[in-house]
């Protein structure tokens, strides 16, 4: 089912990519201009994803329709107890580095560390006090560093 | 040839280099030796620290890390039997026996002196076909090129994945990302869709850390994986492992058998220089094939040292194999090649066959670099090992939110740019929605790599002679795209035997 879902997104990339190839500007070749290759590709991408979706199509087709005991909704509690921690990381990831560029990367990833952490199940006392010490040392070490031996310049917000 | 080799050591052997070389070797052995953190991963992170490093010492940084890695995995997988990284899947099945027996250092040193070997051995094999091919290279036109990264690239589809079709499909989506931005020949932007992000093209780099190292920590997070953590870390406290490491008793013990040693090493070095294939599969095969030909092939998975030697020597064995087409014809065997060759891009370098003529120094480099790190990867293995063993202690809590940080540190400094992030968290997410549906990621990110060359070789043999049929009736042309559609073909074959084979043993039950 996942590789249909996939297959469609990749035809619809494929569309957008070919469509828009044609609307490049061409300079003087006889042909291959900027837009072709992405157009073969696509239009290769296309295909495959065709083929993909057909033999998924069929197989299931072909599979003998199983009773589904399982109510929808004990399928989605399932589904969410497995990737729980893979979404809450997800959007704790997101709301870092969107607060990145306001807050200063010395305060935010040493919040982030210890927040994605004890997000994991690190909640014990002398684990948060650990992983605490981790994340002080080492947002200071990679800034210092950077800043001063390689000389990038971090984002600094309202802190550092 | 000769000079090749004074330009290398020259530029080697400085206490400077030396020094990052022996970094690299034990990143990549920590690297290796912890489940879930790929040496794949810890090259794409390292790449960021070797921008303000001369292009010499920030590719022997990396090839320290490559030969680490390789060999890290060995420790866990000997000591808990987990393989540490996919390329040590094998090493479990001897190396695991026999430290269970309380024979945890003879495992060890055994699969540390194979490594080492193998990658000696190796080194010969790259340093006397890499020269040759890339020779053999310079003859090739734009159409020759173009055809050589179809068949890459249709390799790579063929060895990687369950499907030879999501292979294809995943290169594809590869070459289509490095579409994004600036045409290389015209300059014309293509495809940012009135984003500032898009317009200057979605960096190579980026896309690798997300697909890479970000989806493989949300891989590492799913419940049942962090599960299968818990449970070893409990295991592990039970044990309290005391071992002893004899380096000259085990090193005679490798050399009596120099048949499984040469064989796994060969194997090894070949599929290592076949695109896409490497280490993870390399020590599969070398150790099926020493089996197939020893003498008692009953003693294999029970402990025994032919077994340890043939899976180590093989997946050791992939970094020279991998460094020949990487070096010659700057095409990269595997993922870490091909961040290897970016590498060099970033110091405006052009990988190709014209590499080992314009810039003889850094490619002498790569190939002493490898040598030095092989020797540093001996040293470190067995003075360390102790050290070593208490870094498969940290947990997924820990190791997660800081590499997560180590990606973001990773992408900011290579543009200086925030929107950059956002693009590393869609790779990412792309990344780990590929890898759940069984679509591998390594022709995904050779397609982006590829890319860029592949179209610049189209559309210069365009410009050269409108012709296309050029394309079939140059022979060196020819003969790679024969082979691209051989490797589908064969793809396809085998599958629908197996699958055959499958049907008719369910029949007969």
């Amino acid at each position: 089912m996942g590789e249909i879902i996939i297959g469609l997104a990749l035809i619809a990339l494929g569309l957008i990519i070919y469509v828009q190839g044609g609307d490049l500007p061409s300079l003087n070749e006889a042909f291959f201009n900027a837009g072709s290759f992405p157009r073969l590709i696509a239009g290769l991408l296309i295909l495959l994803s065709l083929i993909l979706i057909l033999s998924k199509v069929l197989e299931l087709r072909k599979r003998k329709p199983v009773e589904d005991k399982v109510s929808n909704k004990e399928k989605m509690g399932s589904f969410y107890r497995e990737y729980r921690l893979v979404i809450l990381t997800t959007v704790v990831f997101f709301v870092y580095i969107f607060l990145l560029q306001f807050i200063g990367f010395v305060v935010s990833t040493i919040l982030f560390i210890i927040g994605a952490a004890i997000l994991i199940g690190y909640r014990k006392r002398k684990e948060v006090m650990t992983i605490s010490a981790v994340a002080v040392i080492l947002t200071l070490t990679i800034y210092f560093f950077f800043e001063n031996v390689l000389y990038v310049r971090f984002p600094s917000g309202i802190f550092i | 040839m000769s000079d090749l080799f004074l330009l290398g050591i020259a530029e080697v052997f400085q206490l400077r280099i030396l020094i990052v070389i022996l970094i690299g070797v034990v990143v990549g052995i920590l690297a290796g030796l912890i489940p879930g953190f790929t040496v794949a991963m810890a090259i794409v992170l390292t790449l960021p620290l070797t921008f303000g490093m001369d292009p010499v010492a920030g590719v022997s940084a990396m090839i320290g890390v490559f030969v680490g890695g390789m060999s890290g995995g060995l420790i866990t997988a000997a000591l808990l039997g987990i393989p540490g990284t996919p390329s040590s899947i094998a090493t479990t099945f001897d190396a695991y026996p026999m430290s269970q027996k309380g024979e945890s250092g003879k495992a060890l040193s055994i699969g540390i002196w194979a490594s080492f070997l193998s990658s000696i051995i190796s080194f010969f094999l790259l340093v006397s076909i890499a020269p040759q091919i890339s020779r053999f290279a310079l003859m090739m036109g734009p159409w020759e090129m173009f055809s050589l990264i179809v068949v890459s690239l249709t390799i790579i589809a063929s060895v990687t994945g369950d499907s030879i079709i999501k292979g294809l499909i995943a290169g594809l989506f590869g070459l289509l990302i490095a579409t994004v931005g600036a045409d290389p020949i015209t300059g014309i932007s293509r495809f940012s869709f009135d984003l500032a992000t898009l317009r200057a093209g979605i960096p190579f780099l980026v896309v690798l850390i997300g697909m890479f190292a970000i989806s493989r920590l949300l891989q590492s997070l799913e419940a049942k994986e962090i599960n299968k953590d818990d449970i070893k870390r409990q295991e592990d406290k039970i044990k309290n492992l005391k071992f002893v490491m004899r380096p000259i008793k085990t090193l005679m013990v490798v050399l009596k058998k120099p048949g499984t040693l040469f064989g796994a090493s060969t194997i090894g070095s070949i599929i290592g220089a076949i695109p896409g294939a490497g280490g993870s599969i390399a020590n599969i095969v070398a150790y099926d094939q020493a089996k197939k030909w020893s003498k008692n092939p009953e003693k294999f998975g029970t402990g025994c040292e032919e077994g340890i030697i043939a899976s180590e020597a093989g997946n050791n064995s992939t970094v020279g194999g991998d460094l020949i087409p990487t070096v010659a014809l700057g095409i990269p065997g595997s993922a870490v090649t091909a961040v290897l060759l970016s590498a060099l891009m970033v110091h405006g370098i052009t990988p190709g066959p014209l590499l080992i003529v314009n810039e003889p120094n850094i490619v002498g480099g790569i190939f002493f670099a490898f040598l030095v790190a092989s020797f540093w990867m001996l040293i470190t293995q067995f003075l360390g090992m102790k050290y070593f063993m208490k870094v498969t202690q940290i947990p997924v809590q820990v190791l997660v939110p800081v590499i997560l940080v180590l990606c973001v540190v990773g992408t900011f400094v290579l543009n200086n740019r925030f929107t950059d992030l956002y693009i590393l968290l869609a790779m990412g997410l792309i990344g780990y929605i590929f890898t759940k549906y069984d679509f591998s990621l390594a022709p995904a990110i050779i397609g982006v790599i590829l890319g860029p060359i592949a179209e610049v070789n189209l559309r210069r043999a365009a410009m050269a002679d409108p012709d296309w049929t050029l394309f079939f009736t140059r022979p060196i042309s020819l003969v790679f795209l024969i082979l691209a559609v051989l490797s589908i073909v064969y793809t396809v074959w085998q599958t629908y035997r197996t699958n055959y084979r499958l049907k008719k043993s369910m029949g007969e039950k």
